[in-house]
């Protein structure tokens, strides 16, 4: 997506959350923002959704039983071999399972993460302000064709009067 | 809201007859011949709410020495639950006029043909079994009354000095509770069945202390917040409880798997003997209960986040688990002493006595500090606390 957008440029991570509940408070759309690190109360605030949680409990019941599988299949079915008086189908599976659960679950969220976010290795970063990997947070505001001229002072306004170190407009390809 | 607890005169009344309750079910239960059964629940649920009260010392300590803002509100209900150790320094002094009904290794005609009870005498013996008794609980109680009047002073003066203080002796606290509650876990319930043993074992209790130590704070502070004690509460408080208890939960499985995955494995004769009353016999049901309680249940339940922030959710999972301790402490007790697999108005009414006293020493020690600390260093951290 292309478009004009304005990006306000924070340095302090607190004074950075109250620019975002101002504009907020005064119904300014946000876009997205950038931060270095992950933020707390960002999540809540811009009122985003994740599905992404559940996603990985299902991997890892999935998980769970898929290794149950082929553990079964394995060492009761496939090829049975009895040692030390043991039962075939045994409680020593658990550890198996208990890693492989945890392995399926992490790697299978990390996959939907970077479908989702269509993600590759060696895709190219479209960053609007590459200072955010560093140490800057970014507001980004998308400029509506249709805002007039007294809403754009009024975002510029509420940006300045939160302490954005830095107010710019871009082309964003985003 | 005023500052102190203010105990209603209903829940001293309900106190005090949950404590007659559990007297006379005593009497009763030693009165009609059940004598072994009535000792065996004496020293479960002594040591459930002895391990309960120095599990929430514990918890004290750790958030001092981490120093962790978040839970600056609510440390005066640990500090009071510690108080009843000094209830239970007294109550456990009954426990030595029992010591020949449970503990094989009292009967020295026994220790002298047995040669793995003599090779344990110089460690098994009541004169340095008393001797540990009042060394670990003088050390207990020291350290918590310290820690308690410390914290009470910061009240009055305020000031880095008193906190600073308190973590040093949290520091000191948790290597000595460490040592000293691993050696009574050992005394009082490993020694139920001289000839086994397991090096896990003491750390299970431990980490069983610690877990429903957290679990009963986590009560009181709930039911306060009802009354209206906390009016600067917040989801995202209820949402550190529950962490607390989820983790726990899951350390505590995995210790209870350490233990039984590694006898099971080895399959050596006189280490599986201990879970073959365990597992063979009608103790079955209750054996799989301990687990299925202590450990499944929170984990799925407390996983959602919204019922990890709601109060009531939590309250519920607070009684599930308390039931869970005492499946617990009844595996490790029972099939060693009575052989009986019953639940019958000896073990109800002596845990409801019990429980009737520890709310009464709890309820009462609150009343006598501010619910709410004055000068605590992290107390607007507390205050605002969020997730």
């Amino acid at each position: 997506m292309k478009s004009t957008s304005i990006i306000g440029i924070y340095k302090d991570e607190d004074v950075f959350l109250n620019a975002i509940d101002e504009l907020l408070a005064n119904n300014i759309r946000i876009y997205d923002v950038f931060s270095p690190f992950p933020l707390h109360g960002v999540f809540e605030k811009l009122k985003l959704k994740t599905k992404i949680p559940y996603a990985t409990f299902i991997y890892g019941v999935l998980g769970t039983i898929t290794v149950f599988i082929f553990l079964y299949w394995t060492s009761v079915v496939n090829y049975p071999l009895k040692f030390g008086g043991k039962p075939l189908n045994t409680l020593s599976f658990i550890i198996i399972m208990f890693v492989l659960t945890i392995f399926v679950g992490t790697l299978f969220t990390f996959l939907t993460y970077f479908t989702l976010e269509k993600m590759f290795p060696g895709k190219k970063v479209k960053l609007p302000e590459p200072r955010t990997t560093s140490d800057r947070f970014a507001i980004l505001i998308e400029k509506d064709p249709e805002m007039d001229k007294k809403e754009l002072e009024k975002i510029n306004d509420i940006l300045e009067k939160t302490g954005a170190i830095e107010i710019k407009e871009s082309e964003v390809d985003y | 809201m005023e500052n102190k607890l203010k105990v209603s005169p209903g829940f001293i009344i309900l106190t005090s007859i949950l404590v007659v309750y559990g007297l006379i079910t005593v009497i009763i239960g030693f009165a009609t011949g059940d004598t072994i059964r009535t000792w065996a629940n004496l020293l479960l649920n002594n040591y459930y709410f002895m391990s309960v009260a120095i599990g929430a010392a514990f918890w004290l300590a750790i958030q001092y020495i981490t120093q962790s803002g978040w839970s600056a509100q609510f440390i005066r209900i640990p500090q009071a639950m510690s108080d009843y150790l000094i209830v239970s320094f007294v109550l456990w002094i009954i426990m030595f006029f029992g010591l020949h009904h449970l503990y094989e290794w009292t009967h020295l005609d026994v220790v002298a043909n047995d040669p793995i009870l003599t090779h344990k005498k110089p460690y098994l013996n009541v004169p340095f079994l008393a001797v540990r008794y009042i060394v670990f609980f003088g050390l207990w109680i020291y350290l918590t009354q310290r820690i308690k009047r410390l914290s009470l002073l910061e009240d009055k003066h305020g000031g880095l000095t008193y906190f600073k203080k308190m973590e040093f002796n949290s520091k000191v606290f948790i290597f000595v509770f460490a040592i000293t509650f691993s050696l009574f876990s050992i005394d009082w319930l490993m020694s139920l069945d001289p000839h086994w043993y397991s090096t896990i074992y003491a750390a299970k209790k431990f980490i069983m202390a610690f877990y429903h130590g957290a679990t009963i704070i986590t009560a009181i502070v709930v039911i306060l917040y009802f009354l209206g004690y906390f009016p600067d509460m917040n989801k995202s408080h209820f949402l550190d409880f529950s962490r607390y208890i989820f983790a726990l939960s899951i350390i505590w499985g995995y210790m209870w798997l350490s233990q039984y995955l590694l006898i099971w494995y080895a399959n050596i004769p006189e280490e599986t003997i201990y879970y073959v009353p365990r597992i063979m016999t009608e103790y079955k049901p209750y054996f799989y209960a301990e687990l299925l309680i202590n450990w499944l249940f929170p984990f799925l339940f407390l996983m959602w986040n919204r019922i990890a922030k709601n109060p009531y959710a939590l309250l519920f999972a607070v009684v599930v688990l308390m039931c869970g301790q005492w499946v617990e402490l009844y595996m490790s007790i029972m099939p060693n002493t009575t052989s009986l697999h019953k639940i019958t108005y000896i073990e109800f009414g002596t845990f409801m006595g019990f429980l009737g006293l520890f709310a009464g020493v709890v309820a009462w020690s609150l009343t006598r500090m501010n619910l709410i600390p004055k000068n605590h260093p992290y107390m607007i951290e507390s205050v605002k606390h969020h997730v």
